[in-house]
């Protein structure tokens, strides 16, 4: 640019002048869009911020601070509404459940997800298109539609109200969406490295999980923190299969929780007990969120 | 180390009725460096394929050594192949890529390590080992993947265009090292390529394919010097040999107002076949020009006796390469214009816009049949 209105000096002087101009409109003009984005994005994340913030504030207040000065901080921090909330409301004993329920159903369901999307994503065989468009219909079916059908099922199997009964369910619920991601993945991985490792001796299993499976491992952990977010914050299906107390996940007991005491509300426990249950999912999210946005890109612009 | 054989090996892709490789037949002795080329489609890559085991063979059989390994899976053939986006695992260190197939056959760790080591010395990646193949450069990743095959000491290695991914001058120094590398371990090679060049200079023998067929099996010399077919004739050598379709006379064929003496059989037999032409191929360097001296002109006949000896070549393009030089010309030949490639002195070049006569030198002719396409002199 410099270079370009300093040989031009001789012939106009009014040129690189105006050139300048150009470039000074064009940069006011840049900095007026980043002031305007960022002012929304301030916004955005006011608007998504300060309940949360809310939230945990009011976890260490009690009813009454609650009640009477709802958005100035707490005069002394009160942790046991923690305690309350996880030995009293047995926040503690859901939370267990939840993470029993959801760890199991999500390592099921990105084993077979994994091994379902490789073979029909990699193998011709007859009945595979088949095979692709049933879990299609699974993912387009309301699950709504399904829990009646579903609650007798498990109940003629002897799994309902049991942990093995929810996880089975959970993993039959995320497989189709897992399925069709890793399905896209394992398509754009390069054949001749799955060759080259049937050349190196390798049989179809240990080509699987030593050379296909890793190389996956980006599309892996993005599906794997979908399918945790979903899982983690499932209730319509621990509701109507999960009617057992004693095995009740988090979002059960919340709900319990919350509606339980009508009159008498321990408000600081309850919204102690919101913050135990947001903060596995904020927190998975958050040291996640890079794999997240990098294996989106990574699965389009190959 | 094995001999390697190829059966009337065939393969039809599911779908279609053409083969894509129709019945191979190639034997190749032990530590033979065989070059397989051909264009693009001609089958090349599929019947390393077929060797690699990542093909199906539909008919005939493929043999290493006496073993039949028509339908053994690829682990089992004892084989390592050199792909041309070098198929390195992303997720590996450079030392567990190649260590990977020994790890497999449940070598132990220190004898891994130890043949790792020694093949990253040969190959100036000693210093690499702990790095993934994202770290490197392309040729460096070309060194991994020959890595990988000479670690494993295999019985026949099989090299898919390794080199079609790098620049140019990498891919001529990297030719002498892949062929030298393999003179020193002898160790049988099976190597395809679309390029000409890289198969005269690297293999003992080149085997050149067509539309699936084999069209000649021989040594770089042989291949440039007795071409079996007219495929073979223009497809090997760079420029490419010119083919003219003359008319036979007595003793000879007509080139131009030249007659230049023939090989009575050849003509013969070209005549049996109820020919009435043959297609001659003359190298670009075979050509005498009448305006330079050309030595040949002198010894032919003349049809008429005061025009200038042989074809009319009407010059379009010169090439100085600085060694040589290249007329690239068009001359008129039974009432069709043929384009013509003549090497000339670089001392001594015609200008563009200018005609110029041209003979051939008489014992450097190739006589192919115009029907078939076959050779008729030998």
């Amino acid at each position: 640019m410099s270079v370009i209105a300093a040989d031009r000096k001789p012939a106009s002087d009014r040129k690189p002048v105006s050139d300048r101009k150009l470039a000074r409109a064009a940069a006011s003009s840049d900095r007026r869009f980043a002031a305007i984005s960022h002012a929304l994005l301030i916004l955005w994340s006011v608007i998504v911020i300060v309940p949360m913030l809310w939230v945990l504030m009011s976890s260490f207040k009690s009813t009454g601070e609650i009640l009477s000065s709802p958005f100035s901080l707490p005069d002394h921090w009160r942790f046991e509404n923690y305690a309350n909330a996880w030995t009293d409301a047995n926040i503690g004993k859901y939370f267990l459940n939840s993470v029993i329920v959801v760890v199991s159903a999500l390592i099921l369901v990105m084993l077979l997800g994994a091994m379902c999307a490789y073979v029909l994503a990699r193998f011709e065989f007859p009945g595979r298109r088949l095979i692709y468009y049933v879990m299609l219909a699974g993912l387009t079916f309301p699950v709504f539609l399904a829990i009646v059908p579903l609650f007798f099922q498990l109940q003629n199997f002897g799994l309902l109200n049991t942990r093995p009964g929810l996880i089975l369910t959970y993993v039959a619920f995320a497989l189709p969406f897992t399925m069709f991601f890793l399905y896209s993945f394992f398509r754009s991985l390069p054949h001749d490295v799955y060759e080259a490792a049937l050349i190196d001796g390798a049989g179809d299993w240990r080509a699987f999980f030593q050379v296909m499976l890793p190389m996956a491992r980006p599309g892996m952990a993005a599906v794997a923190i979908f399918n945790f977010l979903g899982l983690w914050n499932q209730f319509l299906l621990p509701v109507a299969l999960n009617t057992d107390q004693d095995k009740w996940v988090l979002t059960q007991g919340m709900a319990a929780y919350a509606s339980s005491q009508v009159y008498d509300i321990d408000y600081g426990a309850l919204f102690a007990a919101i913050v135990v249950t947001v903060v596995p999912v904020l927190l998975v999210y958050c040291v996640f969120q890079r794999r997240i946005a990098g294996s989106v890109s990574q699965g389009t612009f190959r | 180390m094995a001999t390697v054989t190829f059966d009337k090996a065939t393969r039809v892709y599911p779908g279609s009725t053409k083969p894509a490789v129709d019945g191979l037949d190639i034997d190749i002795a032990d530590g033979e460096f065989l070059v397989l080329v051909g264009p693009s489609g001609c089958g090349k890559s599929t019947s390393l394929r077929m060797l690699a085991g990542l093909e199906d063979v539909n008919g005939g059989a493929i043999r290493i050594g006496d073993r039949d390994v028509t339908h053994l899976p690829p682990k089992d053939r004892d084989i390592a192949m050199v792909f041309q986006n070098y198929a390195l695992y992303p997720h590996m260190s450079v030392a567990d890529n190649m260590g990977f197939a020994l790890k497999i056959a449940g070598v132990n760790k220190a004898e891994i390590r130890q043949k790792v080591e020694e093949a990253a010395k040969i190959l100036d990646l000693t210093e690499y080992l702990d790095r993934k193949p994202k770290a490197l450069s392309g040729g460096q990743r070309q060194r991994v993947a020959m890595g990988r095959a000479i670690v494993r000491e295999p019985q026949v290695f099989l090299m898919d265009e390794p080199l079609s991914n790098l620049d140019a001058k990498l891919r001529v120094s990297t030719r002498t090292q892949i062929a030298s590398l393999q003179r020193r371990l002898g160790i049988t090679t099976v190597y395809v390529t679309h390029d000409q060049v890289e198969a005269m200079t690297m293999g003992d023998r080149v085997a050149v394919l067509k539309d699936g067929l084999l069209q000649q099996v021989d040594s770089p010399r042989n291949m440039y010097d007795k071409p079996a077919n007219l495929f073979v004739a223009g497809f090997i050598g760079s420029p490419a040999m010119n083919l003219v379709e003359v008319p036979i006379t007595d003793g000879g064929v007509k080139f131009g107002n030249s007659v230049v003496p023939v090989n009575r059989d050849a003509l013969k037999a070209a005549s049996d076949k109820g020919d009435r032409t043959v297609t001659v191929g003359v190298r670009p360097e075979h050509f005498d020009v009448v305006e330079l001296n050309g030595g040949a002109a002198k010894t032919l006949s003349k049809d008429s006796a005061d025009a200038p000896a042989g074809l009319a070549v009407s010059v379009n393009v010169v090439e100085e390469t600085g060694a040589d030089g290249y007329i690239y010309g068009t001359v008129e030949v039974g009432g069709e214009t043929k384009d013509l490639v003549v090497r000339v002195s670089s001392r001594a070049v015609p200008e563009k816009g200018a005609t110029v006569h041209v003979v051939p030198r008489p014992g450097e002719i190739h006589v192919f049949s115009s029907s078939t396409g076959e050779r008729l002199t030998d």
